[in-house]
């Protein structure tokens, strides 16, 4: 059988059986499994699980449950609420403050959490009803919560982006500073663009109080002492240290970033002893529970991935299918289009983990044929991803923050959201015209990439 | 990040069953939660291994050579042992976009028929696992690091685990709409 028919009939046995509802991990290893049998080396089903454990077992992607424990360790504690309120207070001043405060909010709880639905919950829920309370609309207010918590995945230390510096051999410290420059740049977007729509908002609020005498919260000046400020100070500071420390241990060469994931849980667990009194059996034991549950179906998708990865690369289907996208001969930014084109329609299926793994044999070959820096393009992938995070079919934070406030319209939240997902959209277009927003930071730190 | 399941939610209280068949799913739940238990530990472990190393390294100078193994051991452990515990509340997820577009009963035959499909993959996957774990006990199989442990560790937590979440699901395919808790 020629490599294209097999390559069909792989991908089209995926697809079924995926459709069918069979659990991705299991559906994934049994179309691998079903191919070995039939198309390869009766040595080679022997050592399926040899394979399956030898890929597993690398400390890089095994750090993946360590940095779920610490997540979950933050996102269960008041920390996220705590966080908010804080930058509520000293923000509040600015036109839109409350609403910059919420991103600025998701975006430090991300970068601690690593997890977007978790940002969006533990924010969200603080951050929603007093933005509501202060006059935003339901839409605005969902969409700045939902776009905040796609930082999540962008911002060391990402899951997406460990599995990514594996898939494509890429130094994940690299990799992790080079995503800093485009967070902040999307920061700096979702930012500017609450302060705008706030002074729209807070126009017709105006006018229509001015011609009908309605009162909106939104007019009501705030009101906050320096002794508020001061009082939430504390409680965000260690918080702010947790995160800083696992950095500096992280680039200033004391840990790897494995070792990094055991320290920060551990720290993790330890502050919210302190600060929140998390530590009885009783109280520890949901998050654990929850680590334990994201972390197994996550780590059996990974490892069953990649053993579809490994017979796909066996049977040749990802080396012709790669030489067949070089041999189109398209020009750079076609494919590029393409590719991410392609990761946007198997976002709508697919969890990030595996279309990175999957795709990852098949994109990743054109793409440096044509000269694309992988790590660069490792973070546009991932914003791409994001955004997979906040649109329908998927939208995952929509559901989160659909939870979170049941009263505000499932279409309020998706056209407040829309905006961010127009804002995403520029941010990769600038990465695109100016590529070293994001090379710069790895550049300055670890010295130029060998490209 | 996850499509997912930042697991907001955790354990499901179960219906008691009164007939036999129920003695050994209950039995079958509660080895599931003590093994919830000691993987949840297991990790706790593992970042305290990670730690130490990080601190022996640094503080102490001293080198760190089975550190990195150990945390994968426990966590290769942790993640296979509890496989069986997350499909109980039917916790790997699947993709559910046409599923919900199937009447409730052809919805009971797919079930039926992934929950079959499943099963013989994780019980293939078991058999294979255990002769891995076979052999590298008779052959005396160790890692190839310094530390050089016995590969029949890691081998037979894998092969218990599998073992376990193709028991999980034979139970499922058995008794169909039982258990299912949020996934």
């Amino acid at each position: 059988m020629s490599t294209l028919s097999i390559g069909m009939l792989y991908g089209g046995a995926t697809l079924v059986v995926m459709f069918a509802g069979m659990p991705i991990a299991f559906a994934l290893g049994a179309v691998a499994t079903i191919f070995m049998i039939v198309f390869m080396p009766h040595a080679s089903v022997d050592t399926i699980t040899q394979n399956v454990y030898e890929e597993m077992a690398s400390i890089t992607l095994l750090s993946i449950p360590l940095f779920i424990l610490k997540g979950a360790a933050i996102g269960r504690s008041r920390a996220g609420q705590d966080l908010y309120g804080a930058l509520h207070a000293w923000m509040h001043r600015i036109p839109g403050g409350l609403g910059i405060a919420n991103v600025f909010a998701c975006a430090l709880f991300a970068a601690m959490a690593g997890s977007s639905p978790a940002t969006c919950s533990a924010i969200g829920s603080a951050g929603i009803p007093e933005m509501r309370k202060r006059g935003y609309s339901g839409g605005f207010a969902a969409g700045i919560i939902a776009a905040g918590g796609t930082l999540g995945i962008l911002l060391p230390p990402s899951i997406t982006m460990i599995l990514y510096a594996v898939a494509a051999e890429q130094s994940l410290g690299r990799l992790f500073l080079a995503a800093i420059g485009p967070a902040l740049l999307l920061v700096a977007l979702f930012a500017g663009y609450a302060m705008v729509k706030f002074q729209s908002e807070f126009r017709r609020a105006k006018a229509l109080y001015e011609s009908k005498g309605i009162h909106s919260e939104l007019l009501r000046p705030d009101e906050l002492s320096l002794r508020d400020k001061f009082v939430l100070l504390p409680r965000v500071l260690p918080f702010v240290i947790l995160l800083t420390g696992v950095m500096v241990a992280l680039y200033g060469g004391y840990a790897t970033p494995s070792e990094t994931a055991g320290l920060g849980a551990m720290l993790a667990l330890i502050l919210i002893a302190l600060i929140y009194q998390v530590w009885s059996p009783r109280e520890l034991s949901p998050i654990l529970t929850a680590t334990l549950r994201e972390s197994t179906m996550l780590m059996l998708i990974i490892g069953m991935s990649l053993l579809y990865s490994y017979v796909m690369s066996y049977l040749h289907i990802s080396q012709s299918t790669a030489q067949w996208i070089v041999s189109l001969e398209l020009s750079r930014w076609v494919l590029l289009t393409a590719i991410l084109l392609m990761v946007v329609v198997l976002g709508f299926f697919l969890p990030p983990v595996s279309i990175i793994l999957m795709t990852a044999p098949i994109i990743l070959p054109p793409l440096k044929a044509a000269n694309f820096d992988l790590i660069w393009f490792g973070v546009i992938m991932t914003i791409v991803m994001e955004m997979g995070l906040i649109h329908p079919p998927v939208g995952l934070n929509l559901f989160v923050i659909k939870n979170i406030a049941p009263d505000i319209s499932l279409k309020d939240v998706i056209w407040g959201v829309m905006p961010f997902v127009v804002l995403m959209i520029i941010a990769v277009i600038l990465l695109c015209v100016f590529p070293s927003i994001s090379t710069w930071l790895s550049d300055a730190v670890m010295g130029p990439a060998t490209r | 990040m996850t499509h997912g399941l930042d697991a907001v939610e955790t354990a499901t209280a179960a219906a008691p069953d009164a007939d036999a068949a129920g003695v050994f799913h209950r039995v079958f739940r509660s080895l599931n939660s003590l093994i919830v238990i000691v993987s949840s530990i297991a990790l706790v472990v593992a970042s305290c291994v990670l730690t130490y190393s990080v601190v022996t390294r640094y503080f102490l100078h001293l080198s760190t050579d089975w550190q990195d193994e150990l945390s994968v051991f426990l966590i290769v452990g942790a993640v296979f042992m509890s496989s069986a515990a997350v499909q109980a509340n039917r916790g790997h997820v699947a993709i559910e976009a046409i599923v919900a577009l199937l009447p409730p009963g052809a919805n009971r035959v797919r079930q039926r028929l992934v929950d079959v499909a499943s099963f013989l993959f994780c019980a293939f996957f078991a058999w294979k696992s255990w002769t891995l774990l076979e052999e590298a006990w008779v052959e005396n199989y160790h890692s190839s690091s310094t530390w050089a442990p016995p590969l029949w560790i890691p081998y037979s937590l894998m092969t218990a685990g599998m073992v376990l979440l193709s028991v999980q699901l034979l139970l499922q395919v058995a008794a169909p709409g039982e258990r299912r808790g949020p996934a």
